[in-house]
């Protein structure tokens, strides 16, 4: 019966909606400083390189292999970061561009370590892992009425949901927080935040690092859940992918590239047919939002207009139609 | 003296803003600094808070030269500005702003705020209570809530200074306080720099609207194209030849005496 | 080999440097990068191809139909990607970028569907004849795409100095504002700016078709980013530094392909653009950027 309900096709589904979710944040978490970084597939590159050959070469846990690869790419986040601090908007987006490229071109030209285009493969599965450690302990799936490899799939599952779930919340926080202040007030208005005692230096480069760590993240995690990786996934079409969560969703709340993550990775789904017309939708999508909508679907209005309405129109239901805003 | 301006010289390419100026503020006075346009107040101001170096000549702080500070680090050490063309964050509540301003008054960093430790949540909260404190100080209690770029135009005036004040400043620079105020607002605007001054905070101010200036400031220096042409007391100004020459006489006149 | 080496450099220098052309117009007159420049050179191309190869129709058609339909598309995207941001109250400095990121996967996806994944080779009927000079080789090809370029950019210049529409152009992009009070039609001189840039990329495509034999959909995308990594390397907005930068870079990617490691061609561009704006952000010719 529960058994029934688990289906691994589903389940990877929502585990990269998840990954795409973390990816969607990490560029959020940067623009909240008014950076716009097309770096950040690079860095997922890193992480997913940095992990997939420790625990290859080096046999090395796959969790030592994520932090590893999450901090090695905040490293370099800091290092792309601090020399940029000087250029702005469109020559920060530009220079990340390059960065980005940089990275590709290296990962498919370094052959003895990356493997060229061709890529890695046999990268350890977290969740055939997780299956061997818990039967290490004597737990079968069979169990609780499951086969293997739904076991794998809804244990990578939760492992992201609870993880997603962590990093939202932490970012969260730290937007209600005098950091997350600090970021608000670089994005306004750089100048007077400076005047008004902010170091900008300090709070540019942090968010460009969280960025950069978050997207390593879940570089690597997606290295340990495909068990293969190649250049092509960490491109400009990656770069452009995780853009368009935060553009479609919104730029201003965390909930903007959770939904635009969320809907982006569902529609082509749901909607088989689209499918092959993705990158032209998203294309559409782009220049339609930015003419239409710049701050995205979800903004701050809106979120306090539903808070607004779930207040007086407690009694009567029905969901609001979203298109009045 | 708690703020000396050392023969300071600021030049643009090969142009010079300010050529050798030298004055000094003593600790709670207010201190006028006026002049025709383009006389290189604001440009004062801007080298005061380091967010231009000057080309020569030094600006001691407490008897520390800050020439070359960072801003941030001298917002730290005690001097805060306004604008003359207002720079709140537009999108920010009017408690928001306020409570920015205390940034370099407080610690909290990025692990004890996700994890709102005790100290963390202490801290916060008195953010929270200056920022209410504050608002009422400058009068804008009531508009706590507001977002800043729906609030009046002498309300945005007044709650930046009420932003600078949160950083605690020894010396506060305020750049035309009173540009584009109504009577009852300059007036307004008068008694809260008189409460200011009465908190032992030291004003530097530049300001067009003379009566106000007269009343407000205890010494006053008057640039004209770059170049510190008198200072004193507002009688000694007033009469002062060359301040009638310069300024006074030949375009404001009728704002003096108005 | 090595004059030869110089001449393919030169050729493949003087390309780029149309591609930038196509830049840093938009960017002089408007401040924006155009992400879909690349991608627009890239139909350019595919016309040139189907004109050429399926049509059987001769070169010069070819190029006027480039022409034509990439200047219709630097129209399209100017009246719905680029005007509807203009003077809108709250947009940041960045949508335009975005907006043309959107423009450039549109046109890449849509090449795809429309002309396949695959290579295209491009057949120019005087594709084999060479010429020997002493022990050098010279293709006819490389001389047309050569005094294509040349003349195209002293024509730019000539436009751009001398005649009426250019100045009015040259004005706009010093001072919009400016420009309009001084009777320039500015909505017209953008959009006649952003037409012109794009038809540029065009020719540009047909030359790259000559030039390598083959077209595909993703040349928009690395032609792109060479053309950025030119005009930061020259200086926004500049055109004489888009065209000493073309042909720097042209030079510099083919040196490192006989001299050193192939493989890294594509990385010169990328590795430029972040150590010029690193050192020098204002680029070879340009003015400083003031913040």
């Amino acid at each position: 019966m529960f058994a029934e309900l688990i289906n691994p096709y589903y389940l990877q589904v929502a585990s990269f909606m998840l990954i795409n979710i973390i990816l969607g944040i990490s560029v959020y978490i940067t623009l909240s400083t008014g950076q716009l970084s097309l770096a950040n597939a690079g860095f997922m590159g890193i992480g997913a390189y940095t992990s997939a050959l420790l625990t290859i070469h080096f046999d090395l846990p796959i969790i030592l292999g994520i932090i590893c690869g999450a901090l090695l790419a905040a490293i370099c986040g800091i290092l792309i970061g601090i020399p940029t601090l000087r250029l702005q908007g469109v020559y920060l987006a530009i220079v990340t561009l390059g960065f980005g490229e940089v990275i590709r071109v290296v990962f498919v030209n370094w052959e003895s370590l990356t493997n060229g285009s061709v890529g890695i493969s046999g990268i350890p599965h977290i969740g055939r892992e997780m299956l061997k450690s818990f039967q290490g302990f004597g737990f079968n799936p069979s169990a609780i009425g499951l086969q293997n490899n739904q076991f794998i799939f809804l244990s990578i599952f939760l492992l992201l949901l609870a993880i997603t779930v962590f990093i939202i919340w932490f970012f969260r926080r730290q937007h209600f927080s005098r950091v997350g202040r600090a970021f608000a007030a670089i994005k306004l208005d750089e100048k007077a935040a400076e005047s008004m005692g902010i170091n900008i230096t300090y709070y540019k480069v942090l968010a460009f690092a969280q960025g950069a760590l978050v997207a390593g993240f879940a570089g690597a995690m997606y290295a340990h859940i495909l068990a293969y990786i190649s250049p092509a996934d960490f491109a400009y079409h990656r770069a452009v992918e995780i853009l368009i969560f935060v553009v479609f969703g919104g730029s201003e709340v965390i909930w903007g590239p959770v939904f635009g993550a969320f809907f982006l990775t569902l529609m082509p789904e749901v909607l088989r047919f689209i499918s092959e017309y993705r990158y032209m939708i998203y294309g559409l999508i782009i220049i339609i939002m930015m003419a239409v909508r710049p701050q995205g679907l979800i903004d701050i209005n809106l979120l306090n207009w539903f808070k607004n309405k779930r207040e007086t129109r407690r009694q009567k239901h029905g969901a609001g139609n979203q298109k009045d805003m | 003296m708690v703020l000396e301006i050392k023969k300071i010289c600021k030049n643009f390419g090969g142009l010079s803003a300010l050529t050798d100026v030298t004055f000094t503020i003593n600790k709670g006075e207010i201190f006028g600094l006026i002049g025709p346009n383009g006389a290189g107040k604001t440009t004062m101001f801007n080298l005061i808070t380091s967010m231009f170096i000057p080309s020569s000549g030094e600006i001691v702080f407490n008897k520390e030269n800050i020439n070359g500070l960072k801003s941030h680090v001298i917002t730290e050490k005690g001097i805060c500005r306004t604008f003359q063309n207002i720079r709140l964050f537009p999108q920010m509540t009017a408690a928001e702003n306020v409570m920015v301003g205390e940034h370099c008054r407080s610690q909290a960093g990025v692990l004890r705020s996700v994890f709102r430790t005790k100290s963390q949540k202490k801290e916060e909260q008195k953010i929270k209570d200056t920022a209410d404190e504050l608002l009422e100080f400058v009068g804008l209690a009531k508009y706590s809530e507001v977002v800043s770029e729906n609030l009046a135009y002498g309300q945005q005036r007044r709650l930046e200074i009420a932003r600078a004040l949160a950083s605690r400043p020894e010396v506060l620079l305020l750049d035309e306080p009173a540009a584009g105020m109504n009577e009852t607002e300059t007036s307004d605007l008068f008694d809260l720099i008189k409460k200011i001054q009465a908190k032992g905070i030291t004003v530097l101010l530049i300001e067009h609207d003379m009566p106000l200036v007269m009343k407000l400031c205890d010494r006053i220096a008057v640039l004209n194209f770059g170049k510190k042409i008198a200072e004193g007391t507002p009688e000694e100004i007033q009469n002062h030849p060359d301040v009638i020459e310069a300024y006074l006489g030949r375009e404001e006149e009728d704002e003096l005496y108005a | 080999m090595l004059i030869e080496q110089l001449i393919n450099g030169l050729t493949l220098g003087s390309i780029y440097a149309i591609v930038a052309l196509g830049f840093t117009l938009v960017f002089g007159v408007l401040g924006i990068i155009n992400m879909a420049h690349g991608e627009i050179f890239m139909f350019g191309a595919f016309i040139g191809v189907m004109i050429t190869s399926t049509l059987n129709a001769p070169l010069w058609v070819a190029f006027a139909g480039a022409i034509i339909i990439t200047a219709i598309m630097g129209y399209m995207l100017e009246r719905f990607a680029l005007r509807p941001l203009r003077h809108k109250q709250g947009v940041s400095h960045l949508a335009p970028l975005i907006s043309t990121i959107g423009v450039s996967i549109l046109l890449e996806n849509l090449s795809h569907h429309l002309f396949g994944a695959g290579n295209h080779p491009f057949r120019a009927s005087f594709a084999e004849i060479s010429f020997q000079i002493g022990s050098i080789t010279v293709y006819l090809v490389q001389i047309v795409i050569f005094v294509i370029s040349i003349v195209l950019m002293i024509t730019l210049s000539f436009w751009l100095g001398k005649t009426k529409a250019g100045k009015a152009l040259r004005a706009t992009a010093e001072n919009l504002e400016t420009a309009s009070l001084l009777g320039v039609d500015t909505k017209r001189t953008i959009t006649m700016t952003v037409i012109i840039a794009s038809a540029m990329g065009g020719i540009a495509g047909i030359l790259v078709g000559m030039a390598f034999n083959s077209v595909t959909p993703q040349m928009g995308l690395s032609m792109g980013l060479k053309g950025l990594a030119i005009i930061i390397l020259g200086g926004m907005g500049s055109v004489r530094g888009a065209m000493a930068g073309g042909l720097i870079l042209g030079l510099a990617e083919t040196f490192i392909v006989v001299y050193g490691d192939s493989g890294y061609r594509d990385a010169i561009a990328f590795l430029a653009i972040i150590i010029i704006l690193l050192i020098r952000p204002q680029g070879l010719f340009g003015q400083k950027i003031s913040t």
